[in-house]
């Protein structure tokens, strides 16, 4: 009991990461990654909602009315990205410039609402917020590699520092303008997808 | 018939709406204790980005608005007038106050360049944006422009550096006319007064030429009263 609990925090992270494997999330994993910075807002921004959409809404479960529970989950989900929203606005303004719709665009992310939807309603609260936890976590992790790769081929920086000595610019290197774009971000999250399916071999259709 | 439980049971349309309405209120309160709570900090930000934009058009280092900047409000005549508001509070609402007449301007306590901050209507939205001039009032030093809603790759350009870059060095008035800057559809050419437009956003660079000509208008008094005043002192010290 103890082991599945956990397991429902470590799952998401790995062998059923919600964008790698089940391909939610893909649409402001293009958008927001072309920095580090804001991907990591991101990231943390959605396991937050993810998180307490999913506890709450499992508190709630036995009181819900079956036919609007959909709405339900939409008000919670709403209410829950809004404080965020404002939040993010109050304490680290140039990043919630930076994110701009995509924050408030968190509540269409079908990641939260598939958790509440699969999960959250027909189970106990603790392992709902694991579970929360674990599929925010798991789509950060997946931001921040694509935000790591961009971030580092397109602009020669990380978090904003220069990581790429002058030295390599004056013999002739040139920051890659693709990996600001969207495109990069899809090459570089189906590379992962492939890095990811051959290491799990279990994954791979037959 | 055996009871159901509270109000007819869970799928009973009494539930549901009792359910709803308990939920709506609750999420109400919570938003609006959010908000309250953390408005402060957020006009904070807002107004950090507005000193920012302003001593951004100076070419000076961001937080440096305290050290530098003098604020004060001008009417149509050009004389400083008193505002219960701070001319900083006015670009919260910008439009509101050039409709009412009251005009800030953001002047440079060491050099006596002069900022002015722009209003007006793009494309689909607002535009604005903030014109730093030489201590002459003539010479551009530098500009800024944002938007609500431009198209972004066309209008929206007009927000980037790139086309920012065009404005130093230009001036805006032509003998004692003010002209203001023309924003030229199929480039400038090197033209006075006049920088490129913006590749498809034509609209857009209409409102930015408007924008511009119309809010230096109303400081046309106050700029023509500062110079006339510097005109004279020159003349009496040649005459001296």
């Amino acid at each position: 009991m103890k082991n599945k609990t956990f397991q429902s925090l470590t799952n998401p992270l790995a062998k059923n990461n919600p964008v790698l494997v089940q391909i939610l999330g893909i649409c402001s994993a293009l958008a927001v990654t072309t920095q580090l910075k804001p991907a990591l807002v991101m990231g943390l921004s959605v396991t937050a909602v993810c998180a307490f959409s999913n506890l709450v809404l499992s508190l709630l479960r036995n009181g819900i009315p079956d036919r609007i529970r959909i709405i339900v989950q939409l008000v919670v989900i709403a209410a829950l990205v809004t404080i965020v929203n404002d939040i993010l606005k109050a304490y680290v303004y140039d990043v919630s410039k930076q994110l701009s719709v995509y924050v408030g665009l968190i509540i269409t992310n079908c990641i939260i609402m598939g958790r509440v939807e699969a999960f959250a309603l027909s189970n106990k609260p603790l392992p709902s917020l694991l579970d929360g936890i674990g599929n925010g976590l798991g789509y950060g992790a997946v931001l921040v590699i694509i935000g790591f790769f961009r971030e580092l081929l397109g602009n020669g920086t990380l978090l904003g520092y220069q990581v790429i000595p002058n030295c390599l610019y004056e013999a002739g290197y040139v920051n890659n303008g693709l990996m600001l774009f969207p495109p990069a971000a899809l090459i570089i999250v189906g590379i992962i997808i492939w890095v990811h399916r051959s290491t799990n071999k279990d994954l791979q259709e037959k | 018939m055996s009871k159901k439980g509270f109000l007819g049971g869970k799928d009973s349309n009494a539930y549901i709406v009792f359910y709803s309405t308990v939920m709506v209120v609750i999420v109400a309160i919570l938003l609006a204790f959010t908000y309250l709570s953390l408005k402060p900090a957020q006009d904070a930000n807002i107004l950090n980005e507005k000193k920012d934009a302003i001593v951004a058009s100076l070419g000076l280092e961001k937080g440096s608005y305290d050290s530098t900047i003098e604020a004060y409000v001008v009417n149509k005549e050009g004389e400083v007038i008193q505002t219960e508001v701070s001319p900083l509070n006015k670009l919260f609402d910008l439009p509101a106050s050039f409709a009412a007449g009251e005009y800030p301007v953001f002047e440079n306590k060491t050099t006596g360049e002069v900022v002015f901050p722009l209003t007006g209507k793009g494309l689909w939205d607002d535009i604005w944006g903030y014109i730093a001039l030489e201590a002459d009032l003539n010479t551009i030093k530098g500009a800024i422009f944002d938007h609500a809603g431009e198209t972004p790759g066309l209008g929206a350009e007009i927000a980037t550096a790139k086309f920012q870059a065009q404005f130093p060095g230009q001036t805006i008035y032509e003998g004692s006319n003010l002209v203001g800057i023309y924003v030229v559809k199929g480039g400038a050419q090197g033209a006075a007064h006049s920088v490129d437009a913006v590749t498809g956003g034509t609209k857009t660079s209409e409102g930015l030429q408007n924008m511009i000509k119309d809010c230096l208008d109303c400081y046309d008094a106050f700029i023509m009263g500062r110079t006339a005043v510097a005109f004279e002192l020159v003349e009496t010290v040649n005459a001296e």
